[in-house]
């Protein structure tokens, strides 16, 4: 469904990722491990138009995703929650959701659409009038999920959910995203928190200095000794 | 070059191109001195134009009322520029962003115009300062009398041609060493200097200091050139916008970007005087032009390599 | 000191502070999305300024309709204005000083296109109306309540508009998250340059209602401008509601330093308070914490 072909990405003048490809089918949760700085955010941002591939191609169902521009991908069904949240802070809960309606189709159902979140996030529906730079890193993770998946996307981005939240709260966050891959949601997650991520992924990558070094089943990789050692501290 | 200069008024006697040539050194040197705080510390001021009214006023003043000589006048006028420049430098060194000095320094100039203009008294407004004295004659080799007076321009030339030497080798010297350093540092990468120890506070204090007092000396010399003053002219929004235009078309940031772009602006000027009122159209027009296509300058298409 | 003449200079600077108020909503307008500063703010006042004059004085139009077209067209040269010059130097380095720039450039050259094509000559433009009511005792000019009336509709509205409509989230979005935004599907480019328009169009009407009584002429958008600069800083750049406040504020500074210094030393009092502003609250009432 989502298929990322031998992209070159640079920052500047410096090249962050080199002839990485990576395949998500329908339905399955795929993820991206490495350590800080290998490319992980990089590859999403790339996948959502931020930043330009130097070669090579992503497309989402056929369309080719790095032709179109970054504010149209959302339209195709593709939604990413960034690195950090990146929530609105002077607007509260609500009108941060509100946000993730804008797409023509969701924005005059907005209300229900929106409520409809609130429903599947409580915690959400207690702080609504809340500013969103006011919540705690949990609240703040579930209302940048809530608010990517108000559109209601088929494919859904997560970059590093777990930064900064205790185990508890992560647990949590991970047994939604799971939940959220269980009404048909296709999920590209990154993550560095290797142990975790391989626990709900289906399959997985590997990405090391900008170059993909191991994929395979979730599985296959927890058995992996190399990954054992280098990311799961085993 | 240096050579051109100093023989240049054996060759050129018109006084109308001696007075273009002039107002181009003059230019330089303000443009030179907006350079080290724009340019090199980053900083971008719109108060350039209170630094050469101050000194303007402050010296034709002093040799009106106080009868003080013109040549100290340069050095009164420097000096209280710079004492200008440290009090408004003051409140920017908290400020960070780009707009919010740039308004700040704005305020500052025109409370100074205001000032100017409505201390009537003391400066005659809008009437304007007339009859200020031109450089007194000196004979600094016994006998012969370097004659400032009557129409002949040449002595003019020489004061501005010592001045702006004066100027860009002590700039030059400045520049190159460690302060020129920690001026880029302040510019490019404020937090990485005050960790390594750069006190980022002193250095800009600097670099405002040492910007309005050249500017200041400038403004001193053309108060006594060109022997009237008014606040409009000299204190304008329309002047700033002339140094920033001489320094940014030459090359900001360069260290002789401001002195190409003096005299090609100058020039430029007196050429499209012929297109009258169109000559300020062209002139905002090539601003935009040259913010938009030639960022860094004629002195980058000129010298690639340097600096 | 007379207390009906305090009171009554206070009105007018009720009024003045209005206007300061509309004009200083478009600059924080852009700098809030934008992060820049417009220093041909003035150049768009001033045009909406010569377009009224041209409706009602050679076309002969009724100054609703004069006030109109003024908002049009300077809606139109804001939109051209960003997209043909701010947006190729939006993604450059530089940003925090190219724009600053390149406003001055365009201005300089509006002010003097407007001479050249205009002529110095200050133009009148009449009364819209004519004669004056009684306002709790005061003798007041119905142009000036028409102008406190206007200034309050047109921000009331305007801040409606963006807490409510779809375009209004997208700013708000794009001001406080540009890539958040652009994820979400919000074209940050339409949204400036729309919202470079309105800005323009604000300046305009401010222009409109002030011409009867300021005269229209190439500079009259130089003292607004930095009036609107004072304001913006009062009230926090970034702050619709700030300019509001920041605008009354400054209308009632410049008049009580009228009274209480006299005419010529107003704008140094202005100046003086926004440089105490600026030393001991540069965010300002409401602004952020950038400064």
């Amino acid at each position: 469904m989502l298929k990322i072909k031998n992209i070159d990405v640079f920052h500047g003048d410096a090249q962050a990722l080199w002839d990485v490809s990576l395949a998500v089918e329908k339905k399955e949760i795929v993820t991206m491990l490495g350590a800080n700085g290998a490319g992980k955010s990089t590859t999403l941002r790339a996948i959502s138009g931020l930043l330009k591939l130097n070669k090579g191609s992503i497309s989402l169902a056929g369309v080719r995703l790095d032709k179109i521009e970054p504010y149209q991908i959302i339209l195709h069904g593709l939604s990413h929650v960034p690195e950090g949240r990146r929530l609105f802070p002077s607007m509260t809960v609500m009108e941060n959701l509100m946000v993730g309606a804008y797409v023509s189709s969701a924005w005059k159902s907005r209300s229900s659409a929106v409520n409809e979140m609130t429903e599947i996030f409580p915690i959400l529906k207690e702080r609504r009038n809340q500013l969103a730079g006011t919540l705690s890193g949990g609240e703040q993770q579930m209302c940048a999920i809530a608010r990517a998946m108000v559109s209601q996307p088929k494919v859904l981005l997560l970059d590093e959910p777990s930064l900064g939240l205790a185990p508890v709260i992560v647990e949590r966050i991970f047994e939604v995203i799971q939940r959220i891959n269980r009404r048909g949601v296709t999920i590209l997650l990154v993550e560095q928190n290797a142990h975790i991520a391989l626990q709900i992924a289906h399959r997985g990558y590997v990405i090391e200095t900008g170059h993909v070094v191991r994929e395979g089943p979730a599985f296959q990789l927890l058995q992996d000794q190399y990954i054992k050692q280098a990311y799961l501290g085993l | 070059m240096a050579i051109i200069l100093l023989i240049l008024p054996v060759f050129i006697q018109d006084p109308y191109i001696m007075n273009i040539v002039i107002l181009s050194l003059l230019f330089a040197v303000l443009a030179c001195s907006w350079n080290v705080i724009c340019g090199y510390t980053g900083i971008f001021t719109l108060s350039h134009q209170a630094f050469f009214g101050i000194g303007a006023y402050v010296s034709a003043l002093s040799s009106m009322r106080l009868g003080l000589s013109p040549w100290l006048g340069l050095l009164i006028g420097g000096a209280s520029a710079c004492l200008t420049g440290f009090v408004i430098g003051l409140p920017c060194l908290r400020l960070r962003l780009g707009p919010y000095i740039a308004i700040t320094t704005l305020a500052f100039s025109e409370i100074a115009r205001i000032v100017c203009m409505n201390l009537v008294g003391l400066t005659r407004g809008e009437m304007g300062l007339w009859g200020i004295p031109g450089f007194t004659d000196i004979s600094p080799w016994g006998g012969h009398v370097i004659s400032f007076s009557g129409g002949d321009r040449t002595a003019y030339y020489y004061v501005i041609l010592v001045i702006f030497f004066a100027s860009l080798g002590l700039i030059g010297w400045m520049l190159r060493s460690f302060i020129g350093l920690a001026f880029r540092a302040v510019r490019d990468e404020q937090d990485a200097a005050l960790s390594l120890g750069i006190d980022t506070t002193w250095f800009k204090l600097l670099a405002f200091i040492t910007s309005s007092f050249f500017a200041g000396v400038a403004g001193s010399f053309y108060a006594h050139y060109i022997l009237i003053l008014t606040p409009t002219s000299v204190f304008s929004i329309e002047l700033m916008i002339e140094v920033i235009a001489v320094t940014l078309i030459g090359g900001l940031g360069t260290f002789w970007g401001p002195v190409i772009g003096a005299f090609s602006l100058t020039v430029l000027l007196e050429y499209l005087r012929e297109f009258g009122e169109y000559r300020f159209m062209i002139y905002g027009a090539m601003l935009v032009a040259t913010i938009m296509f030639m960022p860094s300058g004629l002195s980058s298409k000129l010298f690639p390599e340097k600096e | 000191m007379n207390l009906k003449l305090i009171a009554e200079q206070m009105l007018n600077g009720i009024v003045l502070g209005s206007m300061y108020a509309l004009v200083a909503s478009g600059l924080t307008l852009i700098w809030g999305t934008m992060k820049m500063l417009n220093f041909a703010h003035g150049e768009l006042y001033m045009m909406g300024g010569y377009v009224l004059y041209f409706s009602l004085i050679l076309l002969g139009l009724h100054p609703f309709w004069g006030i109109l077209i003024a908002m049009i067209i300077a809606f139109v040269f804001g939109l051209l204005m960003e997209k043909m010059i701010l947006r190729p130097l939006l993604d450059k380095p530089g940003w925090h000083v190219s724009p600053i720039v390149a406003t001055l450039g365009i201005s300089i050259f509006l002010q003097n296109f407007a001479l050249k094509a205009w002529g110095e000559r200050f133009k009148s433009v009449p009364y819209f109306i004519e004669g004056t009511m009684d306002l709790f005792g005061f003798r007041v000019a119905y142009q000036r309540v028409l102008i406190l009336v206007v200034a309050a509709i047109v921000m009331v509205g305007f801040w409606l508009y963006v807490k409510r409509s779809r375009f209004g989230i997208a700013l708000r979005a794009t001001a406080q998250d540009r890539d958040a935004a652009t994820l979400l599907g919000i074209n940050s480019h339409r949204v400036y340059l729309l919202t470079f328009g309105i800005s323009s169009a604000l300046a305009a009407l401010a222009a409109t209602m002030l011409a009867p009584i300021f005269l229209v002429n190439p500079w009259m958008g130089i003292p607004p401008q930095l009036k609107a600069f004072i304001v913006v800083v009062l009230g926090g750049l970034g702050s619709f509601g700030g300019a509001i406040l920041g605008g009354f504020l400054l209308g009632c500074i410049e008049s009580l330093a009228t009274v209480f210094l006299s005419s010529e030393w107003k704008d140094v009092a202005a100046f003086a308070v926004l440089i105490a502003f600026l030393i001991f609250k540069p965010s300002g009432f409401f602004g952020t914490k950038e400064w």
